[in-house]
Order: structure tokens, then sequence, then C-alpha cells
């Protein structure tokens, strides 16, 4: 039904995709599987017709298309779900969902059906949202589940899916999951965007794994083992990936008691993180393990607990007194918390530390050593290219999470919170970012991640805190860590 | 290497943009009207564009943290009928022009901090934070002055620090020429001048980066209404008056020279270098439209054209 | 809505992250704009009891309507996201052109006054249209700032009504406009204030049962998430800056009744005072959010402290401070308001 041969696409010269075929049946689900920048968010996003059209053949029932922007593949039936949203904060639920495709009589919205249509379409799929609620006091769950409803708002062909339970607890997931069979059994096509295994297995008819923008393979999800599926996507055996890590857990460095954040996004959270060990927190999206990072670093505002730094208290955390502290925080999101991409490396790399006396005497700044200083931790980091003077932005994805990280080589901190340390970086980098993690944690530094990919816990960290709606709900050691252990604890159940 | 040495031609002729552009405006105008291109003229235009100049810096110390200053304009009207007030009011000797000096600090330092804690410690919009000073900035200029220039200032206030020169250099592009190099160095080697320009690039990665944003965004501010004073103090000692309506235009215009120069709205680029150059441009088109008798009117419309056009001239550099 | 939370699991972290809660709705339903407008009532009856005199309150009506219009321009606007320093530049303009075709048409066309005065009023909205059409291919097309964008188009737009007039008042208009339009009333109220009652209106209805107005918001709220949705974002900010600049054109052409003559220099504080009204009357400075009704309470409330200084023989130039401080603390108790839910 759609098939697309010989997609490439290029950013500044780079391919993010590189001669990809892939097609989809009627009725049929179709995994893409793959690391983050292996480029199945470009693909979809070329099917779907959000980024401008690249080299290739597109076929759509045997038309072919010559040009698409997202209106044009609505109107052929193809609709997506991306994890980043298009919905907009000041609508309501109902207003979100017809956003666009309004139904009017003459000049006036048909206010009554489209409220009436929006209520069949959630109960078709189980979702239980409050209609008339703005869209900005929703969680993040609830808006997943209407992007949902709204992908299929057209009646589509093509749906996609990019990692839609990434944010949903079992029992949002389960309907979802119901709903994609109902949709199945309809004749819709499914692309699906997943790296939970399970998920694969249970859903797919076909499995199509893509590497560094290139195609591996396609092949049925049935013929297929899970060793065999992993293999295809890193390319090499995990041990590669992941330098092994000598944890000697020392003295307590960090120590969180019972903390809970003024917006609840954290409650009564509690971890010890000592010297020469890889702590990870583990739990879904929004689950509260990005605000407690947060919360420890002075970004969000703590309303009851303590953190202590050895056997000090830290009275109220912020981002200026915890650095000084010898405590590095890492953002999750580069280019929103992490780089100021219009300046140069060199600036991004020393922001955190002006203070320190390499960089500054009293209010000034010592620029004519600025290159000295920083020409050690960027080398060792292997940036590429090795060009201080150029500006952030025009850096990739690895490069730019490399200057982030040039901060936490300025001076040797004692705790380093990373938060998503992987996130849009490609293959080499995330060896990079690990080895950098093994010698800060060789060197007696205590090292905090937390992630969403469940392979880093599993192979760097020497316990791990699983995190479910703002609470800890478990505390896995080194020889209790398995994909299946800790995925058990993401729904707060026993299960 | 060769693409490397085409690309340094064209960053040539990037940075060399703006001279190039006031250059050829001035050959332009010469054409037209052999005056222009006269010592006395180009002395003259050099001596209005510190003015000038002094207003884009201010205003650029606030454009680069992704602020605006709409208070910029009134606030010189205010500081020039303020200071001559006190300087008439102590006797209107020499000794009475530091407290002329001294009511500026106090009067531009008070709006300057007001305008950052508003927008940095409540965190009001910067637009609608000047834009309400301003006006009621307007409200106290034209109601202490009674809407009249304020006279009788000390004479040596006009002597000094408008016509007297210094190695034939008049004493304000002097001034202008400190101001430049001071900023200069303030944004290039001080902690300060860097924290602005990390803070206007981005500001959430600014906090996380540990940099104390409400001090850094209170000062920009501070130094912005003090550096608007010192050009309000050079414009009075001008005319000699204190004047209700001094800064009318002064806000667009310091605006247009940034933008012109290219500073740019979206923080955290641009320099001192920049606004003095669009300044430069201004005055030079200014200038020239004055020589060749085009009506002061019309000098408005071109004003709102060349901002527009700047914008989407530096824009489409931004997208490269 | 409890069948619903029981379902869902009512936990923290997929509970609504802040359901909207009481102070939510206080601010969302105007509290701040009606607080005041009570306050300011209230206080203004107690303290001069001219203030209900019946001409005054037909005098508070009559200039409540002529910044009523201009302030749901810069609501539309706003609301899309946008900002309109424009708007009393458009309304100099547009009270130039309205007089200067009534002067031009009375001498072509004596006698047929009617035809004159429709003739004008198509004019200057034939010219606010094309502000508005400007302003937004300029702001959508090259994505500059709104702000920098309608500043320039205020310098030019100035520059236009005080090239043609030297900064001198067009007389000659038609004598049955100043009678009828700007004196005029009908059901004992000023026809000013039905026209401003009108248009708000055709505000309200447009902003809440249109697709337009839902695309407004969408585009003001989140552009890209509208686009990708399926609004046309550039040709919704078309409309809405179109829409302004009939209104403020409009607006041009009431005050030119009201006063008797074309000025170019009406509406030099009305950049202030609209945005004033606005942003009283709860619109979102970063777009998205903002009611024509609750903007009309703020340009109501704008109008009654005006009066109220008047009446107490306040110098004019201060009731330009005392709306610059209104407007930066009305501001200020909003944030300071939202503070805790702030991230």
């Amino acid at each position: 039904m759609l098939e697309v041969t010989g997609f490439t696409k290029r950013f500044r010269g780079v391919a993010a995709l590189d001669n990809v075929d892939f097609s989809l049946e009627e009725g049929e689900v179709h995994a893409l599987l793959g690391e983050n920048g292996a480029g199945k968010s470009t693909l979809i996003n070329l099917i779907a017709g959000t980024f401008p059209w690249a080299e290739g053949v597109y076929r759509v029932n045997g038309r072919t298309i010559t040009s698409l922007t997202p209106q044009v593949a609505q109107e052929i039936g193809i609709a997506a779900v991306f994890q980043e949203f298009s919905l907009v904060p000041d609508l309501t639920v109902v207003e979100n969902i017809f956003l666009g495709r309004e139904q009017s009589s003459g000049l006036f919205l048909k206010r009554k059906q489209m409220r009436q249509a929006a209520a069949e379409l959630l109960d078709g799929l189980g979702f239980h949202l409050p209609l008339d609620e703005k869209v900005a006091f929703l969680s993040r769950a609830q808006k997943q589940m209407v992007e949902i409803a709204k992908a299929l708002r057209i009646r589509p062909k093509v749906l996609i899916l990019d990692e839609p339970t990434a944010s949903l607890t079992d029992g949002e997931a389960e309907k979802l999951f119901n709903a994609v069979a109902l949709l199945k059994a309809r004749g819709v096509g499914i692309i699906y965007v997943s790296h939970r295994m399970s998920e694969i297995r249970n859903l797919s008819d076909r499995v199509t794994v893509l590497r560094g923008g290139k195609k591996i393979g396609t092949v049925v999800t049935s013929e297929i083992s899970d060793e065999g599926l992993i293999e295809m996507m890193v390319g090499r055996p995990v041990e590669q990936l992941f330098p092994k890590i000598e944890h000697k857990p020392g003295a307590v460095r960090l120590e969180v008691r019972n903390l809970t954040t003024e917006k609840h996004s954290v409650i009564d959270a509690s971890f010890t993180a000592r010297a020469g060990e890889v702590v990870g927190l583990a739990g879904l999206v929004g689950c509260g393990r990005s605000e407690l990072c947060r919360a420890v670093f002075g970004l969000e505002a703590i309303e009851a607990g303590a953190v202590m730094l050895g056997d000090k208290a830290v009275e109220r955390p912020t981002p200026s007194s915890m650095l000084a502290a010898n405590v590095c925080y890492f953002p999750a999101d580069r280019g929103s918390e992490g780089l100021a991409l219009a300046r140069p490396a060199r600036e991004n790399a020393t922001m955190s530390s002006l203070d320190l006396p390499a960089l500054s005497s009293g209010p000034v700044l010592k620029f004519w050593r600025e290159n000295e200083t920083i020409r050690e931790p960027l080398t060792n980091l292997a940036l590429r290219p090795m060009a201080p003077e150029r500006k952030a932005s025009a850096f990739s994805g690895g490069n730019q999470q490399k200057l982030m990280l040039a901060r936490g080589l300025m001076k040797s901190f004692d705790v380093y919170l990373f938060d998503e340390p992987t996130v849009g970086i490609d293959v080499g980098a995330k060896a990079d970012v690990y080895n950098l993690i093994k010698s800060l944690v060789e060197a007696g530094a205590s090292v905090v991640v937390s992630t969403s990919e469940l392979p880093e816990l599993i192979n760097l960290a020497s316990r791990v805190y699983v995190m479910h709606e703002g609470k800890v709900v478990a505390e896995l050691a080194r020889q209790e860590l398995s994909e299946a252990q800790v995925l058990s604890h993401y729904f707060g159940g026993h299960a | 290497m060769v693409q490397a040495s085409s690309l340094s031609l064209k960053e040539v002729l990037r940075v060399a943009r703006l001279p190039i552009a006031i250059a050829v405006v001035l050959v332009l105008f010469g054409l037209v009207e052999p005056r222009v291109l006269s010592f006395g003229n180009l002395r003259n235009i050099s001596l209005q564009a510190s003015y000038l100049a002094i207003f884009a810096m201010a205003q650029t110390m606030v454009l680069l943290t992704r602020g605006f200053d709409l208070s910029l304009g009134y606030t010189v009207s205010l500081v020039s009928v303020a200071a001559s007030m006190a300087m008439v009011a102590m006797g209107g000797g020499d000794a009475s022009i530091l407290y002329g000096v001294g009511a500026a600090v106090l009067i531009a330092g008070g709006i300057g901090l007001a305008n950052g804690l508003l927008i940095a410690g409540i965190g009001i919009n910067p637009l609608v934070t000047t834009l309400g000073m301003a006006n009621m900035v307007l409200a106290l200029a034209s109601t202490i002055s009674g809407g009249f220039p304020v006279t009788g200032l000390p004479k040596s206030l006009t002597a000094v620090f408008a016509e007297r020169s210094l190695l034939a250099i008049p004493m304000p592009i002097w001034i202008a020429a400190l101001v430049f190099v001071l900023l200069f160095l303030t944004l290039k080697a001080t902690r300060f001048g860097r924290s602005l320009y990390i803070v206007g690039a981005n500001p959430k990665a600014a906090v996380a980066a540990g940099i104390r944003t409400v001090p850094v965004l209170v000062l920009a501010y501070t130094l912005c209404a003090l550096l608007a004073a010192l050009g309000a103090l050079l414009l009075t000692a001008r005319t000699g008056s204190g004047e209700p309506n001094l800064g009318g235009n002064l806000t667009l215009e310091a605006i247009a020279a940034a933008v012109v120069g290219g500073v740019r709205l979206s923080g955290g680029e641009g320099g001192v270098g920049a606004a003095v150059l669009g300044a430069l441009f201004v005055t030079v088109l200014s200038n020239g439209m004055n020589l060749v008798q085009i009506d002061g009117y019309l000098q408005q419309i071109c004003l709102g054209v060349i901002i527009i056009v700047s914008l989407i001239v530096n824009r489409d550099e931004a997208r490269r | 809505m409890s069948a619903e939370t029981a379902t869902m699991a009512p936990t923290v972290a997929n509970a609504p992250a802040h359901r909207a809660g009481r102070l939510d709705r206080f601010l969302m339903q105007g509290g701040i704009v009606i607080t005041f407008l009570v306050v300011a009532v209230v206080a203004t009856a107690l303290i001069e009891p001219r203030f209900l005199n019946r001409l005054n309150l037909l005098n508070v009506m009559r200039n409540f309507a002529l910044l009523l219009i201009p302030s749901l321009a810069q609501m539309l606007v706003m609301t899309a996201g946008g900002f309109d320093l424009s708007v009393g530049a458009v309304v100099a303009v547009t009270s130039v052109v309205t007089a200067a075709v009534m002067l031009v048409g009375a001498g072509y066309f004596p006698g047929m006054e009617l035809f004159v005065i429709l003739a004008a009023l198509v004019v200057a909205l034939g010219v606010g249209a094309l502000v508005g059409l400007v302003n937004a291919g300029l702001v959508s097309t090259f994505s500059l700032s709104p702000f920098m964008v309608t500043l320039a188009m205020m310098s030019v737009l100035m520059g236009v009504a005080l090239y043609f007039t030297q900064g001198i008042p067009i007389y000659g208009v038609t004598d049955s406009f100043i009678a009828n339009v700007g004196r005029g009333q009908f059901l004992g109220l000023p026809i000013v204030l039905w026209a401003a009652l009108a248009v708000l209106a055709a505000c309200i209805v447009m902003q809440r049962f249109t697709a337009l107005g839902r695309h407004i918001y969408a585009v003001g709220s989140d552009q890209r998430s509208a686009r990708l949705s399926g609004v046309a974002t550039g040709r919704t900010l078309v409309a809405a800056y179109m829409l302004a600049g009939l209104l403020a054109a409009l607006t041009g052409f009431l005050m030119t009744s009201r006063l008797g003559s074309g000025q170019s220099t009406i509406g030099g504080t009305l950049a202030l005072e609209t945005i004033a009204a606005a942003v009283i009357g709860g619109v979102s400075l970063r777009g998205g959010v903002g009611r024509a009704e609750l903007v009309a309470l703020a340009a109501l409330f704008l109008s009654v402290i005006a009066n109220a200084m008047n009446l107490v023989q306040v110098d004019s130039k201060y009731q330009t401070l005392v709306l610059g401080a209104v407007l930066i603390v009305a501001l200020a108790i909003e944030r300071l308001l939202l503070r805790k839910r702030q991230a």
C-alpha cells in the first residue's frame, strides 16, 4: 500500500537517512527499530511530510507522490503521532482534536457535533479525558491520548506511532494496544516506532532495523529472536558499546532525604550516591527522575526534604551554590537548557566555570587564557571539528553534547548528575559519553544517571532506583539488574 | 583550503558591509550635493553620530539580553530637564554642574533599576515594562518643566562638553569613543559581559550554568539608563538648555541604529561596534537628506523602511 | 468527573500536572479586571458625585467606545502572538484620509453627503487593511519580530500623515458627518458606542464560534503545532492583522467625526492605551489567550479612571503617568499571583 525506495535525506551535508527502502501493507503493523539517531524519526518525518522532500521514490496505492506537506499527507490518509506533540496548549481537548479540520456550517462552527464526535472517538479508543479542559493542564500521558485521537480524526489509512508508550502506564498502554488491534482489523497500516522489545514482539508483523541512517534489514517478527534484533540494532555485541566500569563505592557524596518538590513532581524521594559508583535513576518519561536531579541542583523548587553533600545539608540549593560545592548537572535538553547555541563553542564550554581562577580574577575575565584552558577537556572529549570559535549551533548533536559535557571537566567535581546523557546522539558519541562516565567514576567521583535507556542502566550502574509517579518505588542492586526486573517496577506494581 | 579562502572573502564582505554602505551613501549624496563631502560636514557627521552612538550602545546593552528599552528616549528628556533644574537651583555656577550630574545619575539609575527589577525580578515582559515606564517618565519630564525649556545653565557646560576640542576632535566624540572602549572591554573581558551574552542567547541555559541572571539583567538595564543620562547631559550641553522634548525620537533612532548595525533582537549576538557603525549609517543618511533638503517627515518614513530592510537582510544571514 | 478520575488512576504524575486551580479560574475569567473596574467605579462615584451625571456618563461612553475599538484590534494581534505598535499611527493616517476624502469629495459631489461619507469610510478602511496586510506579510514571510515591524510601520505612517498635513488639522469635514456620527445618538446612547458594541459583539462571535477565531488562538499559542495540525498559519496571521487594521481605521474615521477635523497628531498614546487595555483584560503577551469581553471591561476601567482624573482636575500629563503605572502594576500583580506556578 505504501512503498518508499531509495530515501535519502541530508542535514548540513550529513546523511541522516541513506538510501532506505520501506514498505507497508494494509492491516499490517510494521515496527521500526533503531537507536537514537539511527534515522527512525527522519524516515517517519519524511513519510508524514513534516520534513521537506528528499531524494527517493514514494508510492501510495500505486500512485507516485512528488511533493508532500503535512496537509497533503493527511489528505491521502497518512496520520502521525510524534513524540513531540502538535497540540496547542491554550485550546481545549475538543478544540485540539479538530484543529485545522473544524466542521462548520457556513461561517459558524458546529461546536456540539464536534464535541460529540470527539467524545465518540475517545470512547472508541477507551480513553477518558476531560473534553473541555485546556491541554496545558493535562498530564503528559493525557496529552499523548489526545494526540492519538487527533491523528485518527481523519480516518487514516496509514498511522505512524512514534514511541507512543514512552509516557503511558501499563493500563493506558493496554488501551493503546487494543486500539492498535482494532485499527489493524479495519485495514489500517501502522508504522510503530519503539525500542521496547516486548511491544514489538506482541504487536508487529514485520520489523525494519535502521542503524546510522542505513537500513540493516527487514524481518518477519516471528522469525527472529530478541537477541538477533538487538544485534541488528547495535551492530556490535553490547559489551563493546559499554565499557567495563570498576565500581569502588566509597563515602556517601550525595544524599537526598524525603525530598518533595513544590510542584509535587517528586514526592518523598530518598537516595544516596557514593564516591566511585554510578547510580541509575529509572522510570517512565514524566516519572519524576528528571525533576529529582533538577531539584538537587536547585532548578526545581523544593517543598520539603533535605539535600546533603557529604554530611552537610544544603539549605536552599541554587545552581551557582551547587557548582561551587562541586556538583555538576547536565540537562536533558541541550537546545533549550544546555547550550547558548548562538555563541561560540568556547563560551559554551566555559559558561559554568567563569568564576574559576583559571578564567577570571575578580570581575575580569581572562579571555586570553580561555582557549588554553578549554583545549584539554575538548581534546579529551574528541570534539569534532576542533573549532572553538564556531557557533555551538553548527555542531552535530553528539558534538554539542560534548560541548556541554566539557563543563564537567573544567574542574574536578564530586558529584555529576546526568539527565538523559545520550538522547539524539550517534553510537560513536554514545561510546564517548560512556567512557567519560567511566573515567569520572574511576577517578573517584559520584555519578548519577537518569535515563530512559534500559541498557545504559543495566551496563553502567552499580545500583538503580526506579521511580514511579514521583516516588522512588524500588532500589535494585547490580546483581538484580535485568530489563525485566527494572521494567516490572516501572508501573509501580509488582508484576 | 580553497573553500576556506573564498569563505573568508565572503566573511570580509559581510563584516565590511556596513562601512561600504556608509561610503556608498556618502558618495551618492555627494554627487547630488558636493557639500556633503566637505571636511566641515564630515566633522559634523561624526559629531552628530557620537551622540546617537552613545544611545545606540546603551540600547545594545539590553538588546543583547533579548530585552528592549522603550523608555530610553524619555529618560533623556527627563534627565535633561531635571539636571538643568538642579544646576539652575544650585546657582548656575561651574560647581553646579556636579549637582546636575548627580541628579542625572540618581534619576537614570532609579529608572534603570526599576526597569531591571520589574523585568528580571518580577518577570514582566520588557516591552510592556519599558513602554509603561516610558510614559511615566514622559509625564514627569513634561510636568516638572511645565513643558518649557530650562534656561540659565552654566556657560562652561556648553563650552567644555559641547564646543571644546582636544587634538582638533570635539569633546563629544572623545566621550563617545571612551564609552565605546569601556563597553567593548566590559563585554569582552569581564564576567558580566560574558554573562550578558549567555543570558541573552539562552536564559535557561544561563541559569543551569550557575549564572545569576537577575543581577546581570538589572545591571544591564541600569547601565542602559545611565548611558542614556550621559548622552542626555551632552545633548543638554549642546543646546544650552534643558529640553523636555529632547528624546522624543531617540528611542526609535537608537533601536534603528543598533538593528541596522546587526545587533540581533533574539539576543546574544552583536556588540557595541555594531551599534556605533549603525549610528554612523543612520546619521550619514539623515545628514545627507537634510543637505539635499528632504522634508523631515519623509526622513521619518525612511527610518522605518531602513529598520525593516535591515531586519530582513540580517535575518538572511542568520539562516546561513 | 469522578468517574473519569476513578478509571484514570488518580495519582500525581498522571493526574493533570496542575489542573486549572481556583487561581487560574480567577485569572482566566477576568478576576483582576473586574476587581479593578468595580473599585474604580465605586471610588470615583464616592469621591466625585458628578461622575454619575448623565452628560458625564455619555462622555465616558464616547471615550470608552473610541478606546474599545482599537483595543480589540490590539487584542486580535496579540492573541495571534503579535504586537501592534502601529495602531495609533493607523488612526492618525486614517483620520487624515477621512477628512481629505470628504474635503475633496464635497467639491466634486456637492450635496451627496452620504455618498461622500461612505466613500471616506471605504477609503479609510482600505488604508487600514493595507497596513495590516503589510504588517502581516513582513511578520509571516520573513518571520520578523512583530514588535519591530509595527514599530517601523509606526514611524512610516506618522511620517506619511505629518508630511501630507505638515501637522495642521484638515478642516472641511462634512457637517452632517459630525452631527450624525460624532455627536449623534440612538436610543439615548452615542452612535460611536453602538458602533463599538457592534464590533465587540462581532469579535466575541468570531472568537467563539468561527474557525478563524480558533485558528487565531492556535497560531498565537503554538505556531508550530498549529501548522502541523493543518492550520494555514500565514493566512490566519494576515486575517488577524488586517482585521486589526480595519478596526484601527474605523477608529480613525469615528475620531474624525468626534473632533470635526482630520488630525495627524492623534493616536500618540494609543499604542500604550490599547496594550494596557488588552493586558489588563487578560490578553497574554505570549499569545493564545484573550477574550474580547474582558478587554472591553478593561477599556471601560481605563476610561473611568481617565474621567475620574479629569473630574478632580488632574493634569492630563499625569494621566499618562497613571496609565503607565496601572499597566505595570496590573502585570506585576498577575506575575506575582502566578509565581508559584511558574517553572
